[in-house]
């Protein structure tokens, strides 16, 4: 008798924890507060800059090739941030990864695929460095990258200056012509699909100079394409695989993961291989779409890209977030930077916009993620 | 979360009441500028922007990359070319980087005028309608000839826009004319005015024979001047700066500046507005490039430039 | 008897000049409770992280199942099947039940070249044995932040012997608990016993102790005071045992034994 009354008092499920609905379910995610601030922007944009050219297909290859330079970025710190560590070199390394391609082709005439190459191993191994002497030292990945940010845009004023007395390397796209990765970077795809939509009247045509008749926009920028990759590569990767809840445990709680035997210091050191192998996807991209490298390219960049990842509703502190939060946070950014201009809004006012936004998303995202993880 | 998206909305109506003017009537211009937000040498240009605008009945706004990154330029230009304007001004600060962007433009059918940066030679290339501004290498050249008559020898040039290729341009310029090589003479300054001043102080420290400076604009001329005042230096060194501010005025009278050259960035703004109103409303133009500068601001007629100086001068 | 399984025998720890443990001998059996008591600072923690493969012992020998073995690191001592929940090293509270269930061991299903975290069949598992241990969870995505303590502290048990724990270290499990949550986590550790895995029990609660033990072995100063059985010990003398002395017990005396 007594036992069957014990039975009765545990009840199927706790009565403390109510049910949510599936609606609610499916909305409350880490991303909620990007995909909301996603809507406002279009809507505001939609509402006071229709008219002003930045939703015809100029438009938006406009824009969205600013987004896209600002997802590449983004996912790499997004992962890393997530692992528990930041990446302030990444500005340094888009400098640095573009000189050492232009220095290689254009100065010492080696062939650009394996000029690209030799700036992949280097910017990795320059980031594997940053990831080692983090773990070593036990110091906040903090202050060991922005050393490293400073290293690497004084050692690329330095190479560039010695080696060629000028800051800007330039004539990349006429020694690259051809050649079979600078396409891969610097080409743009879908290029019929444009043609035909020329025709169609959708999309504009030049009608002046060499180029009168072509499409104005002819073709997707691999930018972009890229852009994509690295996104789908990295949702997938850190939400459905073993490697992912590794890098969320990394960020959540070392220790614990140290403890569970999740090879931490091996994940953290591949994060920030991935963060400068991000940075240096995006300076591949530039230089080869430019022709031209300079010692000053991405200065600030690293901060865009916490900002996007941070917009996208990741932790500051690790543990907690989403990549396609962060590329919808890069899209905002995107969006609103060349949307302020389309709307013609005085373009110092674009730092006051930001600031709110940032604000703003990160006030949402926090409220968010208390609903989900139970924070107090 | 309801209270939070309000506030978004609030914030969202507030910024458009500020967008108002673009859609005003008239032809709309755009000038985009190489300049980082901080370089207050600009406002010249945007004063005189503003004035053209005025006088023509035109709206012309003005761009700029905020830290001063090129490749953000040529997005800024490409952008300004999907904005559909009746003319785009635009520096020629990378020709690699904004050569594709600018003459996608003129292929859409866009008048395109080069201003400041650049030379003559690139402003065709692109197939802009002409380009106003200074030549830089010769401007410099010119400020060396001065220089060396005043018996320079030895000399530092202070750049602190060392990654724009016209900087280098003036400082080469300047060795030329003095004859010796240009090597560890031009520093890289930074934009930061407490940094210039003690680094142009710890370099003439570390090459006490020194005998000549150049600067580069008000942005390395200031702190170089106050550099010079501390170290006792002040009138001991010729000192020649291009571009002009109310301190370089000053510093002439006061014989601590042996001259400015003026690259008169009020003709790069009010020019090129002008200009492409009256190719807009009545399809004239004229057939070539313009030199704005190089004029020299000496003791002799700075009385005409001071009073100006920073606004429109 | 049979051979205990595991076996600590005069265990000596020093950092420096400091000597934590100073002869320590500790064996478990398996369906045991053996309860680890002593005040802070006694060596407890020091003796756990020994037991667990963190400290390297500087003098004395640990037998597993008769063998004399020597850990090189937590991961040794995972794979000799000791398993050990910290208090506080737990859980990672941002993540899903399911994330932390198989934290560093997670199932993964084939897809072409690819292999994916098999969240179906990880749900399931956890699902499933945390409703063993008498836990009903929404659902296993939610995150660990939104449990209470005491399931925090059954989650991980859950997961320790759902992972072939033989020995299970639980280090003050209770001490941060409620009444209620500290009678589920009890019931947890006798579910756990009942399973024939030996359980060492760390705290400094004599009546938490008494509750579950089978074995009770005081710790004071860095040195075993003596092992004794189930009935064969009162809580008050446990209680003084601890606190190595008389003052506790006049202190005690002027509290009316409430300590």
């Amino acid at each position: 008798m007594a036992d069957t009354t014990q039975q009765a008092a545990v009840p199927d499920k706790d009565e403390r924890v109510r049910e949510m609905s599936p609606l609610r379910k499916a909305l409350i995610r880490p991303e909620l507060g990007a995909i909301c601030g996603t809507i406002l922007v279009f809507f505001f944009f939609i509402a006071i800059a229709r008219d002003s050219g930045m939703f015809a297909p100029e438009g938006i290859v406009n824009w969205g090739t600013v987004s896209a330079q600002f997802a590449i970025i983004a996912v790499g710190a997004c992962l890393l941030m997530i692992a528990g560590e930041f990446d302030l070199s990444v500005g340094s390394m888009i400098g640095f990864s573009g000189i050492i391609i232009a220095l290689m082709t254009v100065q010492w005439g080696y062939p650009t695929w394996f000029a690209i190459i030799v700036a992949f191993m280097l910017a990795m191994a320059i980031g594997a460095l940053n990831g080692y002497l983090v773990i070593k030292t036990g110091l906040p990945s903090f202050i060991v990258t922005l050393a490293f940010l400073y290293i690497l845009r004084g050692l690329t004023i330095f190479i560039s200056i010695a080696t060629t007395r000028k800051t800007i390397i330039g004539g990349v796209r006429e020694v690259s012509e051809g050649d079979p990765l600078a396409g891969l970077f610097g080409g743009k795809v879908l290029s019929g699909v444009f043609v035909w939509l020329a025709d169609l009247g959708i999309v504009g045509k030049f009608v002046a100079g060499p180029r009168a008749g072509q499409p104005v926009v002819d073709g997707v920028p691999m930018l972009m394409v890229w852009a994509l990759a690295l996104i789908i590569f990295g949702h997938i990767l850190l939400t459905r695989t073993r490697f992912g809840n590794w890098i969320f445990a990394a960020g959540g709680d070392t220790q614990a993961a140290r403890y569970v035997g999740v090879p931490v210091n091996r994940v953290k050191i591949l994060m920030f291989m991935f963060s400068a192998m991000c940075a240096t996807v995006f300076a591949t991209c530039q230089v080869m779409e430019f022709g031209s490298a300079a010692a000053d390219r991405g200065l600030l960049k690293e901060f865009e890209a916490i900002i996007s990842v941070v917009i996208g509703g990741a932790l500051l502190t690790g543990g907690y977030g989403s990549v396609v939060g962060a590329a919808l946070g890069a899209l905002i950014f995107g969006v609103v930077q060349q949307g302020l201009f389309f709307a013609g809004v005085e373009s110092s006012l674009f730092r006051v916009f930001l600031g709110v936004i940032l604000l703003l998303a990160v006030i949402l995202n926090t409220y968010i993620r208390r609903m989900i993880t139970g924070e107090r | 979360m309801k209270k939070i998206v309000m506030t978004m909305a609030a914030a969202a109506v507030a910024f458009s009441g500020l967008t108002a003017p673009a859609f005003a009537d008239g032809e709309r211009f755009v000038l985009v500028s190489h300049a980082p937000d901080s370089d207050s040498w600009w406002n010249t240009i945007k004063n005189s922007i503003a004035v053209a605008g005025d006088q023509m009945g035109v709206e012309v706004e003005y761009r700029n990359p905020p830290t001063g990154d090129l490749a953000d330029m040529a997005r800024i230009i490409e952008q300004a070319s999907a904005s559909n304007p009746d003319g785009i001004i635009a520096t020629i600060a990378d020709y690699d980087v904004l050569s594709g962007p600018l003459s996608d433009a003129v292929a859409k059918g866009i008048p395109v005028i080069t201003i400041n940066s650049g030379t003559e030679e690139q402003s065709k290339k692109i197939g802009a309608l002409m380009h106003v501004g200074q030549p830089e290498y010769d401007a410099g050249k010119g400020a060396g000839e001065k220089a060396k008559a005043a018996g320079v020898t030895n000399f530092l040039c202070v750049n602190h826009y060392i990654t724009n290729p016209a900087s280098v341009e003036r400082c080469q310029g300047y060795a030329d004319a003095i004859g010796v090589e240009l090597g560890g003479q031009m520093i890289d300054s930074g934009q930061d005015p407490a940094e210039i001043k003690s680094k142009v102080m710890a370099y003439l420290q570390g090459h006490p024979d020194t005998n000549g400076i150049l600067t580069l604009g008000p942005t390395s001329a200031h702190p170089t001047l106050a550099a010079l005042e501390e170290t006792g230096k002040s009138g001991t060194i010729h000192f020649g700066t291009f571009d002009l501010s109310s301190e370089i005025a000053s510093g002439i009278k006061s014989d601590v500046i042996a001259f400015a050259i003026d690259q008169q960035p009020y003709l790069q703004g009010y020019l090129p507005v002008v200009i492409l109103t009256n190719l807009a409303r009545y399809g004239v133009v004229p057939g070539n490039s313009i030199n704005s500068g190089p004029g020299f601001v000496t003791e002799s007629n700075i009385e005409l430039v001071e009073k100006y100086a920073g606004e429109y001068r | 008897m049979s051979t205990p399984l595991i076996e600590l025998d005069n265990i000596e720890k020093h950092f420096g000049p400091v000597i934590a443990l100073n002869g320590v001998s500790v064996s478990v059996n398996a369906g045991e409770c053996h309860c680890l008591l002593g005040d802070n600072g006694a060596g407890k923690s020091t003796f756990i992280k020994t037991m667990s493969g963190v400290h390297k012992p500087t003098g004395g020998r640990i037998l597993v199942e008769g063998k004399e073995v020597k850990f090189d690191s937590p991961r040794d001592a995972m794979e000799a099947g000791i398993a050990t929940v910290y208090q506080d090293l737990a859980m990672i509270p941002l993540m899903s039940v399911t994330r932390n269930f198989w934290m560093g061991r997670e199932p993964q299903k084939r897809f072409g070249p690819f292999k994916f975290f098999d969240f179906a069949t990880a749900n399931e598992v956890t699902m499933s044995e945390m409703a063993r241990m008498g836990i009903h969870l929404r659902s296993a995505d939610q995150a660990v932040g939104t449990l209470s303590g005491g399931e925090r502290q059954t989650v991980a048990i859950s997961r320790a012997v759902y992972f072939g724990a033989k020995v299970l270290i639980l280090d003050e499990p209770t001490s941060a608990l409620g009444v209620r949550q500290t009678s589920n986590v009890l019931a947890t550790i006798d579910k756990v016993r009942k399973k024939g895995i030996g359980v060492v029990f760390i705290t400094h609660n004599v009546r938490h102790a008494m509750a579950v033990g089978d074995r009770f072995t005081v710790l004071n100063r860095g040195k075993t005071l003596g092992t004794a059985a189930r009935g064969d010990i009162k809580a008050e003398e446990l209680q003084e045992m601890m606190a190595g002395g008389q003052d506790l017990a006049e202190l005690e005396g002027s509290l009316g034994g409430t300590v």
